[in-house]
Parts: C-alpha cells; sequence; structure tokens
C-alpha cells in the first residue's frame, strides 16, 4: 500500500516573463517501507516537491493522498496542516537544524511532546538509542559532530512514527563516510519503522542503497533505473 | 517541557541584564508611587492626627494651611455654645525656622487649646502630653530634638515633654506643639529686620486709631516688643476645631455656614484642600514620571524579546514544521516577556525595600502598591510581548528547509 501518493502536481513561481514553471504535471507513489531518492540537477524542482509534498509550501494544482487520505486537491489542504505534520510528517533538512538551546534528548523530546506521546523523554532515548546516539543525549547540538547531529534529526524526524519521511540533502554537510552512514539510516527508517522515506540528493556514490529513484528535469519527473544513474 | 524556560537558561547572561535594566526602572516607578504616598500622607497626617469633625476658618479662606486665615479667639466660645457640639478647641499654625543649638530649625508650629487640649489624642512614641499652660512642646522626632531639650524663642523657654514619629507638615517639616498662648508668643517673636518693620507698622496702626490720635505718648509703647495694646490686639487664632456628634455634623455645619464672619469645612474636607494645594503639582509629575518610565520599560522589553524572538526564526519554523501549535509558539514568547518583567520587578521590589528607608523623602512602599505595580508590570510585558508573538506566528515554516 502507498505511504504517499501524488497526482498532477503543478507548482509555478512569479507570473509573466518570470514565470517558472518548478513542477509540471509531477505524479510520484512511494510504498510503504522502502526509500527513494529524488536525482536532478540545481534548479530542477526537487526542493519544490518535497515542500509540496510536506504540505509546506502547496501546489498550485493537483491531489495528494497521505495513505488513503486524499490531503489536498486541486492545490486547497483539506484537513489542519498542523494535525497532519504531528500525525503523518518528519522533516530531515539539509543542516542538522536542531534547536540551540535545546539538548540533543530534548530536541527529539519536543517533537514527541507536540505530537502527543505518552511519555515524551522514554520515547526519545528510544529513539536515540535506535540511531546509536543515546550516549549523547545530553550533549548541547553544538558540542555534536555532524553526523551525530544528523542522526539526532533524524531520530526528531520519527518521533510520532510518521508514515511519511522528508528529507531534502541531508547529508550534503557530511563527509562520505558518514553520508554514507545516514543513507543506510534512512533504509533502517523505511524497513523497520515501515515508512516511506523520500531522500533529495546529488551523492551518487550512495545510490545502491534506495529501491527507486527518480530524476527531475525542469520541473518533470521521470522514473529512472538504477543502471541508468550509476552510468552518470 | 518549558521551551521559554530553557531558552532564557541558554542564554542566561541578556535574560539577567534585561531584568537588571528593566529592575531599575520599576525600581523608580515604584518610588515614585512611594513619594507620592509619602506625600499624600505627610500632607494630610496634622489634619487626621487632630480628630476633630469640623474646622471654622476665616470667612472666605480656605483654611490654616492652603490659606492664611485669621479668627478672633471668641469664636471658640460661640461655637462651644452651640447645640450639638460636644467641644471646641483653638488651633493656630504657623512655619517658621529658628536657630537651636547652632543649627537652624525649620518647624511647623501647631497650637493646641490648652487645658481642653494637651495632645493626647497625639500618637505619642516617648514622653507625655503637655500638663503645664506655659513652657512645654510636643515634637516630631525628624527635627532631631530629645525630651527635656530646651527651645529658646521670644526669651521663652520651651522644654520637650514628648516625642512623635514622623508628624510632618505639607512641606516636609516637623511639626511642633506648643499651647495656643506660647504658638501665639513664638508666632510674635520675628527676627530684627522684621521686627522693626512691625513695630513701625504698629506705629502705623495706632495713629489711625482714636486712642492714638488721642494720646500720641502711646507711641513709645509701640517700641516695647512685649507690648500688647488691647484695642490692637493681634494675637488671633487660626481656625477652630469643632467636636460634634456623627450624627448631626450636617446640622451644625449648615448654621455655622449662616455666620457672616466663618467659613466651614469638614476634615475630609480639610485634608482635601490640602492634597489640592499641596500635592497637585508633584502627583502630576511624580504621574507623568511614572507614565514615561512604564512607556520605557514597555519598549526596552519589547525591543528584547522581538529580538529574542528573532533570533529564534528559524527555530520556530521547525517547531512549526514538528506541527507546533500557535499557543505553543506566541507562548513562549509571551512567557519570557513575563519572565523579564516578574524577575524584574522581584529586584526592583528587593531594592526599593532597601534603598527606599534611606531616601530623604518618605516613600511609603505599601502592600497595595506592591500588587498594584506588579498587575502593571503583567500588562506590561503582556503587551510589550505582542510584536514578537506576531513574528513568530508569521514564521514561514518554509525557513526551515532553507539552509
Ligand atoms: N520562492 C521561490 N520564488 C521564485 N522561484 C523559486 C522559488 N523557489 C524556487 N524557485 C525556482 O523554482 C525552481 C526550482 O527550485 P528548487 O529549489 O525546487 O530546485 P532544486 O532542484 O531544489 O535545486 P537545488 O539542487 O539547487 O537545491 C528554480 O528555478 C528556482 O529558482
Ligand atoms: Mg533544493
Amino acid at each position: 500500500m502507498d505511504a504517499l501518493r501524488a497526482e498532477h502536481l503543478e507548482k509555478h513561481y512569479g507570473q509573466g516573463d518570470t514565470l517558472v514553471r518548478a513542477l509540471q504535471d509531477v505524479s510520484l507513489r512511494v510504498a510503504r517501507g522502502s526509500v527513494v531518492a529524488l536525482l536532478g540537477p540545481s534548479g530542477a524542482g526537487k526542493s519544490t516537491l518535497v515542500k509540496a509534498l510536506g504540505l509546506v509550501s502547496l501546489p498550485n494544482a493537483g491531489r495528494i493522498w497521505f495513505g488513503d487520505q486524499l490531503v489536498v486537491d486541486n492545490g486547497r489542504l483539506l484537513a489542519s496542516v498542523q494535525e497532519l505534520r504531528r500525525a503523518h510528517l518528519g522533516f530531515v533538512f539539509q543542516r542538522s537544524n536542531l534547536v540551540p538551546f535545546l539538548t540533543a534528548r530534548q530536541n527529539v523530546e519536543i517533537a514527541c511532546e507536540i505530537g502527543g506521546t505518552s511519555n515524551p523523554k522514554k520515547r526519545a532515548l528510544e529513539l536515540l538509542d535506535w540511531l546509536e546516539v543515546g550516549h549523547r543525549a545530553s550533549s548541547m547540538p553544538d558540542t555534536l559532530s555532524g553526523g551525530e547531529q544528523q542522526r539526532v534529526a533524524i531520530a526528531r524526524a520519527l518521533a510520532n512514527h510518521p508514515k511519511i519521511v522528508l528529507a531534502d540533502e541531508p547529508t550534503a554537510a557530511l563527509d562520505k563516510v558518514r553520508g554514507r552512514a545516514v543513507m543506510e539510516l534512512f533504509r533502517k527508517v523505511a524497513r523497520e519503522q515501515d515508512a516511506a522515506v523520500v531522500v533529495v540528493t546529488h551523492d551518487h556514490r550512495t545510490l545502491d542503497i534506495f529501491d527507486e529513484l527518480h530524476e527531475m528535469e525542469d520541473g518533470r519527473l521521470s522514473p529512472t533505473a538504477l543502471a541508468t544513474v550509476a552510468a552518470h | 517541557m518549558n521551551l521559554a524556560y530553557l531558552d532564557v537558561r541558554h542564554r542566561l547572561g541578556r535574560f539577567i541584564g534585561t531584568s537588571l535594566g528593566v529592575a531599575l526602572l520599576f525600581a523608580v516607578v515604584l518610588a515614585m508611587a512611594g513619594i507620592y504616598l509619602g506625600l499624600v500622607d505627610d500632607a494630610t497626617i496634622l489634619v487626621r492626627s487632630v480628630r476633630t469633625n469640623l474646622w471654622v476658618v476665616q470667612q472666605g479662606t480656605r483654611g490654616p494651611f492652603a490659606d492664611m486665615s485669621r479668627l478672633d479667639p471668641s469664636i471658640v466660645a460661640r461655637v462651644a455654645a452651640m447645640p450639638s457640639v460636644k467641644r471646641a478647641r483653638a488651633f493656630t499654625y504657623q512655619v517658621m525656622q529658628r536657630e537651636h543649638a547652632g543649627r537652624s530649625l525649620r518647624f511647623a508650629l501647631v497650637g493646641l487649646d490648652f487645658p481642653v487640649d494637651r495632645g493626647e489624642a497625639l500618637a505619642l512614641t516617648h514622653g507625655r502630653p503637655i500638663v503645664q499652660p506655659h513652657g512645654e512642646i510636643i515634637a516630631d522626632a525628624s527635627l532631631g530634638l530629645a525630651i527635656g531639650d530646651t527651645l529658646h524663642v521670644a526669651r521663652e523657654e520651651l522644654r520637650v515633654v514628648g516625642l512623635t514619629k514622623q508628624l510632618l507638615a505639607s512641606g516636609g517639616d516637623g511639626l511642633i506643639f506648643a499651647t495656643v498662648a506660647d504658638a501665639q508668643l513664638l508666632a510674635e517673636d520675628t527676627p530684627s529686620d522684621s521686627i522693626r518693620a512691625e513695630r513701625e507698622r504698629r506705629t502705623e496702626r495706632l495713629r489711625q486709631t482714636d486712642l492714638g490720635r488721642a494720646q500720641p505718648a502711646l507711641e513709645a509703647l509701640t517700641g516695647d516688643p512685649d507690648f500688647r495694646a488691647p484695642a490692637l490686639a493681634s494675637s488671633p487664632i487660626a481656625a477652630v476645631l469643632v467636636d460634634v456628634e456623627p450624627a448631626r455634623a450636617d446640622a451644625v455645619m449648615a448654621s455655622l455656614a449662616q455666620w457672616p464672619d466663618t467659613s466651614v469645612f469638614t476634615s475630609a474636607e480639610q485634608e482635601q484642600l490640602l492634597l489640592d494645594g499641596v500635592v497637585d503639582k508633584p502627583r502630576k509629575q511624580l504621574a507623568l514620571f511614572a507614565v514615561i518610565l512604564v512607556v520605557t520599560s514597555s519598549l526596552l522589553i519589547g525591543a528584547v524579546v522581538y529580538m529574542m524572538t528573532l533570533d529564534k526564526t528559524h527555530d520556530i519554523a521547525v517547531l512549526k514544521l514538528m506541527g507546533a501549535s500557535p499557543w505553543r509558539l506566541g507562548g513562549l514568547v509571551l512567557q519570557q516577556a513575563l519572565a523579564i518583567g516578574v524577575v524584574g520587578y522581584g529586584i526592583a521590589v528587593a531594592i526599593g525595600v532597601q534603598a527606599f528607608p534611606h531616601f530623604p523623602r518618605r516613600v511609603v512602599l505599601t502592600e497595595d502598591t506592591v500588587m498594584g505595580v506588579f498587575a502593571l508590570v503583567l500588562t506590561i510585558s503582556t503587551v510589550a510581548s505582542i510584536l514578537g508573538i506576531v513574528h513568530a506566528l508569521r514564521v514561514d515554516p518554509a525557513r526551515a528547509l532553507e539552509g
């Protein structure tokens, strides 16, 4: 069953001469437990698609389903965006974006709390352990390495058992080894949490991790065979 | 988890710095309120401490404090003879400055109608009321006099027999109570320059009377400072204090109002007159300062809280992507504003308790003032947080996705 489905998404910025068609008739399905990559050159519309799927910047047209719930119809939101975010979505950003005045554990805990988890502290520690950063639970973000920060950020994204995890260039700030480790975590997330994971990446060395690859070009999405991309 | 608290703890230096700044402003607001209450209290304490119902004063004047009131002493007996009047007392009042023990002593002299009034109604901290018709005074401790001290004025010796505490005239000078007779003696003992002027005036007045024209030799007598010619009697009293049965006060007042040579006020009116005359201007000034300070502290808290919120723009966007409600985000800003206000105010009250007793002016810090200003502080903080709250609610969650 699909955790996430989008059909005929359109998104344009500006108008007249400056009109940019960032998404053109984009359709996508992501099954539970699978991890897919969004590839493509700069300006192709990858971030725009992630923002649309994450209800951060709604498409001008098209439909989006979370599970079997239709949440966006013709560019209009059909439910409370806060509720949808709490219940379905987890975000991982390019930089870890941890809240600087909270410890690693508190960063995860606040997400659990917002999501209404019954024992947020316990859940936070479990997640950190699961991502192998439990020993840094009481450290402040600025004392963590880039890889540790990104693990904490992933733990935070998983706080409320999201069925959809969206990550926009999560390894851009990491070196090769750490970048790969984080990508492997996404696979683990997909498998063990039964979530649909969508990852925007430029790093072609880690593509073997993904179940599906999608290439974007000028706002259009096309499924790509692993072999094709690997040949790049 | 309380985000406001954790953020504040993370940046404790800035929080404490702001709170201290705000504390100083609030301390001054408290001082303004306290000084005002002190003024009101000082201004009205005399009226309150003589404990009477009605004040009879010279026709057309507003009484012995706000105005110059001169009454013929015979009025006391006329008032006392009225029905429902329990007691009528003469009252004199004059602010004067005299040398004592090598320093200049400024005080307000109140004449008590001995033996009817010996000053028993005054709250004495030491000593006793006046028992002799002559030569005994009750002084306020603020004048630096002690029991047994002797004041030499008008060739009289006045011995301090009783002390009061914080019994001040509306101008802030300490009060001295004497018998009306002594008070009148003192009032006429004027420094040498004015003695000469007064002598000339007396002679002038004498020449205008039949007596003076018939007996030019009397002019020599006016040179004698102790001379008191009955026809020239200038020992008027300032007011008559009338104690009546409370139920009959209105009736007595109505009939006194018929008299052609007097005006009459209730004690409350007399207090109000004092406040109007003496406290009005300082009150306006203090109120103006207080308003400026309140606006300044609002702006200060507002600016700091707004900056703290701007700094957190990215974090707020991240929290929004987690699904944080507007309540939680607005609450974060509001709580920080309130925390600065409350901590600042706590420090301000501590400063006040320590510092106000050392102020030259009396600062009255009542529980009501502290609670009232506290309510004001909460309001200021809430208003000051509005800009920050609006910013927090407007943050676009998409900013969290930007690198
Ligand atoms: N807020 C915006 N206003 C106007 N144009 C925008 C806006 N956001 C994106 N665009 C345009 O939309 C197109 C797609 O942008 P997008 O950020 O989705 O690209 P991307 O594939 O994520 O690129 P990169 O790999 O550099 O992150 C670009 O041409 C960009 O200039
Ligand atoms: Mg992008």
